[in-house]
């Protein structure tokens, strides 16, 4: 049995393999993508399973701490814990703040949670140096991405922070590594303002030091007999605030944080299948005009279409295949190296692979078209 | 109907194009041609002998007249099948001035795949194969590819491919224009050889006079008509 895609392959084989190589860098591409994308969702779950808590309450009207800001007074956490259903409740805040970071500044999300109440927000899993917050002034725990070492010293605002844990994987929903003070420390970050603003806010006849015992929300335990959406129904109905339960904490951080950057990536994804399907188009289109005149003469003496079609879509989805392995390992190569979190998953390389021989079964047709009409005479001339 | 016929033709006309573009090629050929014949088919360039031998080949679709190939009736005034490649592939075997081997098979695989669109087991196209490079010299050269022969041994290569089939027909345009005097007259006399062995009709294109003394007719186009000398 002779095999004409596989002969043909064999005598080219460098070049083949040199353009399979190229698409699959393509493929590779759209692979990372996708893995951008599972990472976003990842990294967004991360405090949210971490925290592991069953509602959020957040400012009246708001979508919560992940979304927008939401300010709230720190002792609703009392009022809370006055209804029956909830167990443990606890004041949180989140920040974006600068740490120092090799000379130059370093985004981190950091959050402040009350040392001495009853819900560590830091995953001891996760913990791989040191301790949580021991004590409610000037310590942090930080994520390994800082590069931070235990005992080291952070200047942050008027203050200076010693290093008491490190975590690993803890990211916030925009890739931002996570960072933990306490609750007190936090709110001396975000609410007090520089000497200089203070005077100015002076002179203007504004009292200064403002609210600090404000926090961004309070989270909150319901009793295991208790039902947590009828839970939420009740504190709805007589706290002016926004409720949220987990999994609706979960969906605002996934729909509205990272909807609009999927939506942005699944775009990129799909204009970069249909550069592939174009690319491999045009390369099964050379390919094919380069053995015109052998298909001519296989043509002439005889050989029916199929034949000749076989060998073209063969080749068409041989060089898809190779591509899509090549497109592997590429990712696989290269996928830590980004800075955000990417997450490569089998079922979505499954897809990708579906697609792809997809677009290259749409993709022989260029060459089979060119097959059908060949004239047989063309090679053999007068 | 004798069984010796192989190809029969009666007024057989080509023309290519309309208006300013219009040529004649071929008018009222009326001819037979027997197995076992070896034909030369001669006349200046441009006078149509790739054309009539392409409508032979049914590669070309004549304007009108019927032909027959050995007992079938392929053609009256169009194709008697859809499948003229069928014809083809079952019946007739080509030669050309190059040898236009596929260069991406190897020697056998050039020779087998004709068979193998005929669903002729591997084994026994395989076998035949070997056993025509055998007879062509080049049994050696089975597994090389087509860039690594001379250009003598490619052709003769060619000459075996169109007897894969075991043709009832072979058409041959200008098979020994690529050649030398000696090999050309080896490949004339290899020709005749086989229309005597394999009992098959043979039309040979040439513009070389030398080669018509191994041909058993003379067979040329003169204004468009098919005659024989
Ligand atoms: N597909 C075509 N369309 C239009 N005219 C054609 C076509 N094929 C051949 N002709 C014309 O038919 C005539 C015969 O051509 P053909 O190729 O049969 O000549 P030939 O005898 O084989 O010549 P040569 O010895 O040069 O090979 C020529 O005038 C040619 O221009
Ligand atoms: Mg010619």
């Amino acid at each position: 049995m002779i095999y004409l895609a596989k002969e043909d392959i064999k005598h080219t084989l460098g070049k083949f393999i040199v353009t399979a190589m190229g698409v699959g860098m393509l493929l590779g591409i759209v692979l990372i993508m996708i893995g951008v994308y599972r990472g976003m969702i990842a990294d967004a779950r991360v405090i949210l399973d971490d925290l592991d808590v069953d509602l959020w309450v957040v400012q009246e009207d708001t979508l919560g701490p992940f979304a927008e800001a939401s300010r709230i007074h720190e002792d609703l956490k009392f009022t809370l814990k006055g209804y029956q259903a909830i167990d443990k409740s606890e004041a949180i805040t989140f920040q974006n703040i600068q740490i120092p970071f090799h000379e130059k500044q370093l985004s981190v999300m950091a959050i402040g949670y009350d040392v001495y109440g009853s819900i560590v927000p830091i995953n001891t899993k996760r913990l791989i140096a040191g301790r949580t917050l021991q004590n409610d002034h000037y310590e942090i725990v930080v994520s390994d991405k800082t590069d931070y070492k235990l005992g080291d010293t952070i200047p942050l605002g008027r203050d200076i922070y010693t290093v008491v844990g490190i975590t690993h994987g803890t990211v916030a929903s925009g890739g931002d590594p996570l960072v933990y003070v306490s609750l007190k420390d936090a709110q001396t970050l975000q609410f007090t303002y520089t000497n200089k603003r203070i005077q100015t806010d002076r002179a203007r006849g504004i009292p200064s030091g403002g609210d600090a015992h404000l926090v961004n929300a309070i989270i909150a335990t319901v009793y295991p007999s208790y039902r947590v959406d009828a839970t939420a129904k009740t504190l709805r109905k007589w706290l002016h605030k926004g409720i949220y339960t987990r999994e609706q904490q979960t969906d605002v951080l996934t729909k509205y944080v990272v909807e609009k950057a999927s939506k942005q990536i699944g775009l990129f994804t799909v204009i970069l299948i249909v550069v592939a399907t174009i690319i491999i188009s045009l390369i099964i289109y050379t390919m094919t005009l380069e053995k015109m005149k052998e298909i001519s003469i296989m043509k002439l003496i005889g050989l029916p279409n199929s034949t000749i079609v076989k060998m073209i879509v063969e080749e068409t989805l041989l060089l898809g295949v190779l591509a899509f392995i090549f497109g592997n390992v590429f990712s696989h190569l290269i996928y830590t190296k980004f800075p955000k979190n990417v997450v490569l998953q089998a079922p979505d390389a499954l897809t990708l692979f579906i697609i792809v021989v997809i677009a290259s079964i749409v993709a022989s047709f260029v060459g089979v078209k060119k097959v059908i009409s060949a004239d047989p005479t063309a090679a053999i001339g007068g | 109907m004798s069984t010796k016929q192989a190809i029969k033709v009666e007024n057989l006309n080509k023309s290519f194009g309309k208006g300013d573009a219009f040529v004649d090629v071929i008018k009222d050929a009326n001819f037979t041609i027997n197995k076992g014949e070896l034909v030369a088919l001669i006349a200046p360039s441009g006078a149509g002998k790739t054309t009539l031998l392409m409508m032979l080949g049914c590669v070309n679709e004549p304007n009108s007249g019927t032909m027959w190939l050995g007992d079938e009736k392929v053609f009256e005034n169009k194709w008697l099948t859809k499948e003229t490649r069928k014809i083809r592939r079952e019946k007739i075997g080509f030669i050309f001035q190059a040898h236009y081997l596929i260069p991406f098979l190897n020697i056998i695989d050039n020779l087998t795949l004709l068979p193998q669109a005929n669903k002729v087991a591997d084994k026994e196209s395989k076998a035949k194969a070997k056993e025509l490079l055998k007879y062509f010299d080049i049994a050696d050269k089975e597994n090389a590819m087509p860039s690594q022969l001379s250009g003598g041994q490619n052709q003769r290569v060619a000459i075996a491919r169109a007897l894969m089939n075991n043709p009832e027909i072979i058409l041959a345009d200008e098979p020994t224009a690529a050649l030398d005097m000696n090999r050309s007259v080896d490949v004339v006399k290899m020709l005749k050889k086989i229309a005597l062995e394999q009992d098959v009709a043979i039309v040979m294109v040439t513009h070389d006079d030398r080669m018509l003394e191994y041909c058993d007719r003379i067979m040329k186009i003169e204004n468009r008509s098919v005659v024989f000398v």
